[in-house]
């Protein structure tokens, strides 16, 4: 039998009038464990930030010891000065803006072409869809790392996509995503055929549908999606710093900012601070859109129960 | 399914004769209006002060030889992913024919470029006159391919104050007049005696080839060597007895724990390491970065490499290249080289990066036994390079194993270690078509 | 070039072809009433895949073809116009230098160390923080924030910290915290007894946030009133545990196991920052980068592609077929 208080309790809102001792007790363990769990998790970022407020000297010094991680207060009016190399003489918002740009882009052609396809593969009864399936496992498989020498001759022999066109060459192959097709399909596997149906019924157009059934009610989905091709465009330098032309002349750079980032990590003579400040720009934009994102990626990955 | 699988194999081996394709690309000819348009790359980012010292030298290029209507294009294409990004892009050019009139290569590339017909031979395009002005050049069976941009050395970073106190004295040590191995490990014990970490041989930077490029004089100066003149036969030289000396040095210096592998990139830079080991790159960081342990020069000095059977020291940089394309009048390509490499840009350059020029008519005044002035003799004197093989990358490969690996070795165990690494070596090599 | 990207085309249209004719004549045979195709449905079907069929084609299939076909080849990155078909060379060498303990014979050694420690410990790790973070209280957003920062974070960063933190100097950080329990100082990563318990620990640390995630959204599809159900049944903590949320779990375990396993086959980028290209540590993946691009061997980099691709496809499926749910 359920007590009163215990229906309260599992109202969402329900604050209890007097914890017991030994609920407290439980809290506080509970927030020790965690915080020190959260510290081990993070202790790169708290060195990222720390070390890139501190001069070469500053830096040297703390190696090693407990101050690594902490900022260094006694240089507390230039804290900034490594940030101020970083966008003053190295121009990294420039290449920031890039990054947005083509993430945006990608994140857009990503979802709709994936999403289609997810969809075709959820809800379309055709023959041959046993073979694309397969294909999908297939690559999911497969381990990519020798390819990229092919992808370069098919992007700059096959498709001819040099000079300015090389930002297609950037954009292109990262909005097909094997990885998306499969959980675009599990999770619109779970949208009851009804829904669909009823659309269907009223003429609506299959692309309709999916636009204005499909893709709303995935928002976890499309989420979850988006904030893993963001974080998978922004880091990557690999693919773009070999694809694109440096620019040479004063026109506008191309290059996203983890390739600049890594060319410019590459100077002789640049400090570690400069290198840290660096980092813990590019990290920012991963963090805030994470964190938003958040509730929506959990849901994400389980309404389909991921089945393989 | 099991068929989908079987076709699909089925194909690919099929395929795989024609996968390679021969497409003639547009050649770096220049277009027909007599204009001749040059394109060169370099290695660094654009934004660097080298970077910045090498658009200002092809800018004024570009204005001195308007008349004669050359006009230069450049790229920068840092290696930031290692050489095999660099390299890829390279491959895809050659593919295409689109090799750059210019391009900077790392001086051990020399052979493998050279060998695959990646850099022109200009040895006959070259004065003796021409020839005598740099320190070293850049050849490969006797061929010249390619002239340094600057010249790198290398010695020892030595902190004054701790070497006063452990009562060194190092004054008669020049380059001329070197110290030997057994010396080195006596300065090194007295640097214990203080209780600091004597020396930092840089072991532990076997993630790059920064360990290769200091240590490989070493086994040099042993007597050793590495690969025989065919750069493809290892056994018998990565491994003979006088090789093996020069690794008994490292290991020596390891088990007396005169250096170890936890030495932070920094400790020197605090005063808690007598001695480190690195190119001149660190001269500027030295005179700027760290005031509290090295006000000025009067607290730090720089040492050559100790020697055993010859002296040896490290040498090479990066160097121009001209590029195999499809330009037939390689004419205006030795202009822009032979500008490039002048003591003018050379001394511009060479002001940017703090490093020593390959041309020997800039005269930089450096004091006698000052940093500067070491490694400037050292490259002169006893520089020797790396070895020229093909098989360059294993060669790096395999020595920076042995590097990393002799903490895990004792005396008795040193000999068969290197014959074990030896043959290593020498599979890789024999791989190489 | 082309000429082989029109081959692979066809003989991938000839495929799908067969497939769907095949598909066809199936569902022909078992005919039910309800279950046939509509004509307007498979060409809507067949159209909106478009842009993933091309897309697909161009940039994740074709490239597997060609480095398939490069196995077959003597491919060196520095002579791309003098590519000989080579047949099986490529596989004798690798074999040989397996069986003679080459370098390949460290590289699947310690892979497979890596394999066998990585996927459980990290897929536990996953587990237990998602539970932790599996609840009401106040707060458990920034733990969830905090567990996932190392996926984010750039490799090279913790890679850096992580060789300072591991110093072999007795001074090193964990080298002074074992110190305090009297452990004598320890050469974590320059040990090849313990370098790949290292390289396992770190990779389980900094991939575990992403399971987590997976682990999260599971628990939280789990039935509420099983666990009153079980509650009422007089079920403690752990009976719960495995009586309601283990089952929960199951479908999404497999997933998490398979893509774990395959990022573990996977591994290099450790290896590669934390101790370079040595024997105790190097892996497959980083063998294979090491000869496709270090030493220019494309050709038999993609060979040992080639096996890496049947190992890990072969183990994937058997996990599947073992680990699934029963049908």
């Amino acid at each position: 039998m359920t007590s009163i208080k215990e229906q309260l309790r599992n109202e969402p809102n329900y604050i209890p009038v007097k914890k017991s001792k030994k609920k407290i007790i439980g809290s506080i363990i509970y927030y020790i464990v965690g915080i020190t769990l959260s510290l081990l998790f993070i202790f790169p970022l708290l060195y990222m930030v720390s070390a890139s407020t501190k001069t070469p000297e500053a830096d040297a010094f703390s190696a090693g010891t407990i101050m690594m991680f902490l900022p260094d207060f006694s240089n507390i009016t230039h804290i900034f000065d490594n940030y101020a190399v970083i966008f003053g003489e190295y121009g990294v918002w420039k290449y920031a803006l890039n990054s947005f740009a083509y993430a945006a882009i990608v994140i857009v052609f990503n979802i709709i072409v994936n999403g289609l396809a997810g969809y075709v593969l959820a809800k379309f009864d055709f023959p041959g869809k046993g073979f694309f399936n397969f294909i999908i496992l297939f690559l999911i498989v497969v381990p990519v790392e020798t390819s990229i020498i092919p992808l370069y001759s098919i992007a700059k022999q096959i498709l001819g996509l040099k000079g300015n066109l090389s930002v297609l060459a950037v954009v292109l192959p990262s909005i097909i995503s094997v990885f998306n097709i499969f959980l675009f399909t599990q999770f619109f596997s779970s949208i009851p055929k009804e829904y669909e149906e009823a659309m269907h019924i009223d003429g609506a157009s299959r692309l309709r549908v999916f636009f204005d059934l499909i893709l709303p009610t995935s928002k976890p989905i499309v989420a979850t999606t988006a904030v893993f091709t963001f974080i998978g465009v922004w880091n990557d330098y690999i693919w773009p710093s070999m694809v694109l032309p440096n620019a040479g002349d004063d026109s506008w750079p191309l290059l996203p900012i983890q390739a600049a980032l890594n060319s410019i990590r590459s100077i002789e003579n640049i400090t570690n601070g400069e290198i840290m400040a660096s980092l813990v720009v590019t990290s920012i934009p991963i963090f805030v859109l994470y964190a938003a994102a958040q509730k929506y990626i959990v849901k994400g990955f389980g309404t389909a129960g991921l089945k393989m | 399914m099991k068929k989908s699988i079987a076709l699909l194999l089925l194909s690919t081996i099929l395929l795989a004769g024609c996968a390679g394709g021969t497409d003639e690309g547009g050649g770096g000819e220049g277009g027909g209006s007599g204009a001749v348009k040059l394109k060169i790359r370099f290695h660094v980012d654009s934004s660097s002060a080298e970077g910045i010292a090498y658009k200002k030298v092809v800018d004024k290029f570009n204005v001195d030889y308007a008349s004669e209507n050359i006009k230069v294009t450049t790229a920068f294409v840092a290696r930031s992913a290692g050489d095999s990004q660099y390299e890829a892009q390279l491959s895809t050019d050659m593919q295409e024919g689109t090799l750059p009139d210019i391009f900077t290569f790392d001086a051990p590339n020399c052979a493998a470029y050279a060998q695959t017909g990646y850099l022109y031979d200009f040895t006959n395009d070259l004065t003796a006159a021409e020839k005598d002005k740099f320190i070293t050049l850049n050849s490969y069976n006797g061929k010249i391919y390619g002239i340094p941009i600057q010249e790198s050395s290398a010695g020892f970073y030595y902190n004054k104050n701790l070497f006063a106190q452990a009562g060194i004295d190092v004054s008669g040590i020049t380059v001329d007049n070197p110290w030997t191995f057994s010396e080195f490990k006596t300065a090194c014990a007295k640097l214990a005696n203080i209780g600091v970490t004597p020396v930092d041989m840089r072991m532990d930077a076997t993630k790059d080839e920064t360990a290769t490029y200091l240590l490989y004089p070493f086994i040099y100066a042993a007597g050793g060597s590495f690969v025989d003149s065919t750069g493809l036969v290892a056994q018998g030289y990565f491994n003979s007895d006088a090789s093996k000396r020069g690794y008994q040095f490292l290991l020596d210096l390891v088990k007396a724990n005169y250096t170890n592998y936890g030495i932070g990139s920094t400790d020197f830079f605090t005063g808690q390491v007598g001695m480190y080991l690195s190119s001149g790159w660190t001269i500027p960081d030295l005179d700027n970065k760290y005031k509290t342990t090295f006000p000025d020069r009067n607290s730090w000095g720089l040492l050559p490499y100790p020697k055993d059977q010859i002296a040896a020291s490290a040498n090479g940089s990066w160097s121009f290249g001209i590029g195999n394309n499809s330009r037939k009048d390689k004419e205006p390509v030795l202009k822009l080289l032979k500008y490039l490499t002048n003591a003018q840009s050379s001394e511009a350059i060479t002001n940017a990066t703090g490093m020593i020029p390959a041309n020997k008519e800039v005269n930089k005044n450096y004091e006698p036994n000052s940093p500067e002035d070491v490694l400037l003799q050292q490259l002169s004197k006893t520089g020797i390079n790396r070895p020229a093989t093909v098989g360059y990358p294993q060669f790096s490969n395999v020595f920076k194993a042995v590097i990393s690996d002799l903490r895990n070795i004792d005396n008795a165990g040193l000999s068969s270690f290197i014959d074990n690494k030896a043959l290593q070596l020498q599979n890789e090599l024999d791989k190489i078509k | 070039m082309v000429l082989a990207l029109l081959l692979i085309l066809l003989v991938l249209l000839a495929i799908f072809a067969a497939n769907f004719v095949r598909d066809l004549i199936y569902r022909y045979k078992h005919q039910k009433s309800t279950k046939k195709y509509h004509k307007q449905e498979v060409i809507t079907a067949l159209l909106l895949l478009l842009p993933a069929v091309i897309l697909g084609f161009l940039f994740v299939l074709l490239p597997i073809f060609f480095s398939l076909g490069y196995a077959f080849t003597d491919f060196d990155l520095l002579k791309p116009n003098d590519i000989n078909f080579v047949g099986f060379d490529n596989f004798k060498t690798l074999f040989t230098e397996l069986f003679n303990k080459g370098d390949i014979f460290y590289a699947l050694r310690n892979t497979a160390l890596f394999v066998v420690m990585v996927v459980p410990l990290q897929i536990g790790i996953a587990l237990l923080l998602a539970l932790f973070c599996n609840n009401k209280r106040r707060g458990t957003t920034i733990f969830k924030v905090c567990f996932f920062a190392p996926v984010a974070i750039s490799l090279s960063v913790t890679a850096f910290l992580w060789l300072t933190l591991l110093s072999p100097n007795p001074a090193g950080i964990m080298n002074s915290i074992l110190g305090s329990f009297g452990i004598p100082p320890q050469d974590f990563l320059g040990n090849k007894d313990t370098v790949m318990l290292w390289m396992v620990l770190i990779s389980a640390w900094q991939g575990c946030g992403y399971q987590m995630l997976i682990f999260l959204s599971a628990l939280g599809n789990i039935r509420k009133d099983l666990y009153e159900a079980a509650r009422v049944d007089g079920a403690n903590v752990f009976q719960r545990f495995f009586t309601v949320t283990v089952p929960g779990l199951r479908p999404t375990l497999l997933y998490i196991i398979i893509t774990v396993f395959i990022g573990a086959c996977r591994v290099m980028i450790q290896p590669m920052l934390l101790t370079g290209y040595v024997d105790r540590s190097m892996t497959l993946s980083y063998y294979m980068y090491t000869q496709g691009f270090t030493y220019r061997h494309v050709g038999y980099s993609c060979a040992v592609a080639l096996i890496l691709t049947i190992v890990i496809g072969t183990i994937t499926l058997l996990q599947r077929k073992f680990l699934g749910e029963k049908k």
